[in-house]
């Protein structure tokens, strides 16, 4: 990132996932995959899995009849982000506030819909309402004509930084005055197709196919067997100068992170560049994040330790894994709640994730001065 | 812009679109059997080169690939000086061409088909820039855009905005998305196709047309293109982004949104309305479409001394989709090099739009300092890039 132009402030945090629908960080604990219902298996089948709710009763007036999964998710995640920031959007000037939804497989279950309507009636009678929603890009329009935000709206993708993609998306808009505010979000949601080809593939980890506990009690996993997921992580980042000095109605409410800078690869020197990056930066934490593959955690962790030699690493957890390349956004809630009790407040940390030969996403954070919320 | 790759209805390279364009040839024709039962007006791409290429390149991979080369080879750079460059790439459809309705009912089956689980890997519309990364061996940051209709140019933006933050020295951005059973369905299905040639802006419009392509750009910083005695095709002066937040499919009717995006970029560009020599539209064709985008351009364009020229290259190979936007900035630069400004194809009853000069009959040749190209989308997106000459 060009130095001079301002900082970014993660300033809330909304998610809806296993855990259920939250504000605010996601709490500690571990979490089993459970049984597979919403379409018929040979056998049981297990998988991180998005329990049923009504949005309307967490976000009142919420109307999602018509939508996928994904996209009243992304309702919902982002209404609670907001709310953690302490925003209401009344009080903003919503043609600078910008959306950036990041997504592996977009509307797979309307997608799915879709040519099921083409199987049954034929490509000449499929159904018009499903059409438009099956576009990748649905869940942000739907979120900025639900927040009535009319800034800049982009739907990215990266197979296994999708994630951190958006968030540096968001704060290149955001330091280039294209947006003051930006709500942030990544995730996907499980269809049959998707889950059949992860099968079919031979990806699966056997926590999948059997009930015995696989993680470890805090919730991290082991081994860094791919487990399938679902769910959609939101951020609201805002410009700083904006972000420190507006005025809050979240409690105690504090900037989450500062995002100082971030780079992002195909391959190279991993090292090099990121050491290019931190400058004269020592971090004293390694967030890791993780695509799923089992070899991707212990390139993350090696990488880590080369740049940053003894500090702290937190390694991802096996749910957000599961998310493929969409779950940078949940691997840093979950490590930035993970903070209180492994790390004294201050300093700067890096959010990590590697994939492939020499791919990487790396993103260096300033942590607040005093406790995370 | 110091490279400009394209593979349209027309063929492959700017060149042959320019010059098919200028002599008013129009690709658009009646088409069956796309799918079982279907009759209309597409554009399609024939005679692809029987390159060796992976298996696992969909339809839309191998568009992207084309075009990617023929903007690589005209940029001067050869794949070894581009492992550093960045890669965002747009696409509506991903890899849907190669997956058909039997996936519906009974997918583990159908991954079970030779090739089945390679042709599926391409679904996700991230795939188009890995394709284009892995084939070049091209290492830098990679980013896949979905943003409905307006994909392409998204893309363009995102890479300037890259390329001012340092994040690559310099940035393959583009567009690619081929026709296809699933996206002809969904358009029939909403009556938005025309089954004639459409006619964007007449007062008789009845829709769109579907074509197919893709155009890839070589996005480098001026300093940079210049330390190299690059060619500079064209400056990316202006870009900004907006959203209607109105409609899941429908553009707000008043044309604010667009509106805003063109005053956005112009103000970014430093220039005035006046200086805005052409605006290259997104003229769909489609009734809702055209008399937004027209009500955007008087309100862009108030208190203009002269009304400004607009027309709709769709008339000539129909709407790309997440191509359109590249393919259109493609276009866009081509006029301002050439000070040639198109007509759209088959307009006899403009819209009535005082402040709006239909471009239509003859080719206008002028010089042309600077250009608009306009893009909207289903969801409300809108994006507009300005383009000045490389002397402007």
């Amino acid at each position: 990132m060009t130095p001079n132009l301002p900082l970014v402030t993660i300033s809330g945090i909304g998610s809806v996932s296993p855990y259920g629908p939250l504000a605010g960080f996601i709490p500690k604990g571990p979490l089993e995959p459970t049984i597979i219902t919403a379409w018929t298996t040979a056998a049981p089948r297990r998988a991180f899995l998005v329990a049923p709710f009504r949005p309307a009763s967490v976000v009142p007036g919420l109307k999602t009849r018509r939508l996928d999964r994904l996209s009243a998710w992304a309702l919902v995640a982002s209404s609670l982000a907001l709310k953690d920031a302490g925003i209401d959007l009344s009080q903003v000037d919503r043609a600078r506030v910008a959306v950036v939804f990041a997504t592996a497989f977009g509307c797979v279950e309307l997608t799915e819909a879709f040519y099921l309507s083409a199987a049954a009636n034929g490509w000449n009678g499929t159904d018009p309402i499903t059409f438009p929603e099956t576009l990748a890009s649905a869940p942000a329009s739907h979120v900025s004509m639900f927040h009535g935000v009319r800034g800049p709206n982009i739907t990215v993708s990266n197979k296994y930084f999708a994630g951190e993609s958006a968030m540096l998306q968001a704060a290149c808009l955001l330091r280039r005055g294209q947006a003051d505010l930006a709500i942030v979000l990544a995730g996907d949601a499980l269809a049959r197709s998707l889950y059949s080809w992860y099968e079919e593939a031979n990806l699966l980890s056997p926590a999948c196919y059997n009930s015995d506990p696989v993680l470890e009690a805090d919730g991290f996993v082991p081994s860094a067997d791919f487990i399938p997921s679902e769910g959609v992580a939101a951020l609201v980042m805002e410009a700083s100068a904006r972000g420190e000095v507006r005025p809050n109605t979240r409690d105690e409410a504090r900037p989450y992170a500062r995002i100082c800078s971030g780079r992002w690869a195909a391959g190279g020197q991993p090292a090099e560049i990121i050491r290019q990056m931190l400058g004269s930066s020592v971090p004293g934490l390694t967030i890791c994040s993780g695509n799923g593959a089992p070899c991707a955690t212990s390139r993350t962790t090696a990488l880590a330790r080369e740049i940053a030699g003894d500090a702290v690493i937190i390694l991802p957890q096996a749910f957000a894994q599961g998310l493929a390349g969409t779950g940078a956004l949940f691997h840093l809630i979950l490590g930035l709640g993970g903070l209180p009790s492994r790390w004294p407040a201050g300093g700067s940390a890096l959010f990590l994730g590697t994939a492939g030969e020499s791919g990487f996403a790396a993103i260096l954070l300033d942590l607040p001065l005093t406790d995370l919320p | 812009m110091t490279g400009v790759g394209v593979v349209s209805p027309y063929g492959i390279g700017l060149d042959c679109l320019q010059s098919g364009m200028l002599s008013g040839k129009c690709c658009l024709e009646f088409t069956k059997d796309l799918y079982p039962g279907f009759e209309g007006t597409t554009a399609q791409v024939r005679g692809l080169p029987a390159e060796d290429y992976n298996p696992r390149y969909s339809r839309t991979d191998q568009l992207a690939l084309i075009a990617a080369q023929d903007a690589i080879a005209n940029s001067g750079y050869d794949s070894s000086t581009l492992r550093e460059a960045g890669i965002v790439m747009a696409s509506t459809l991903g890899g849907l061409t190669e997956i058909d309705t039997g996936i519906a009912k009974d997918p583990a089956a159908w991954y079970r088909r030779p090739g089945g689980l390679l042709r599926a890997a391409s679904y996700p519309f991230a795939h188009v820039a890995d394709a284009v990364g892995e084939h070049f061996e091209i290492q830098g940051p990679r980013c896949a855009i979905s943003v409905a209709c307006a994909s392409g140019a998204v893309a363009i933006a995102l890479a300037a905005n890259m390329l001012l933050d340092g994040t690559a020295p310099m940035i393959l951005a583009g567009g690619s998305d081929p026709l296809c059973p699933f996206t002809l369905s969904g358009f029939n299905s909403l009556q938005a196709l025309d089954p004639n040639p459409c006619t964007p802006f007449d007062q008789s419009r009845k829709g769109l047309n579907l074509g197919e392509g893709a155009a890839v750009l070589v996005l480098e910083t001026l300093a940079g293109a210049t330390a190299r005695n690059a060619k500079v095709l064209a400056v990316l002066r202006g870009w900004a982004m907006t959203n209607d937040a109105f409609h899941a499919t429908a553009p707000q009717r008043d044309g604010s949104g667009l509106a805003d995006c063109i005053r956005l970029s112009v103000e970014m560009a430093e220039v005035s309305g006046d200086e805005i020599g052409y605006v290259n539209a997104h003229g769909t064709g489609t009734p809702l479409n055209d008399v937004a985008e027209a009500n955007a351009y008087e309100t862009a364009f108030r208190g203009r001394t002269h009304p400004i020229p607009v027309s709709s290259t769709k008339s000539y190979f129909g709407h790309c989709l997440g191509a359109a936007g590249a393919l259109e900035a493609a276009i866009t630069i081509m006029a301002v090099r050439s000070g040639t400004l198109l007509p759209t194809l088959r307009l006899s009853t403009p819209i009535e739009s005082p402040g709006v000069d239909w471009l239509r009959g003859d080719v206008k040749r002028q010089p042309l300092p600077m250009a608009m190209s306009a893009s909207s989308g289903f969801g409300g997106s809108n994006t507009v890039l300005v383009f000045g000459s490389g002397l402007s």
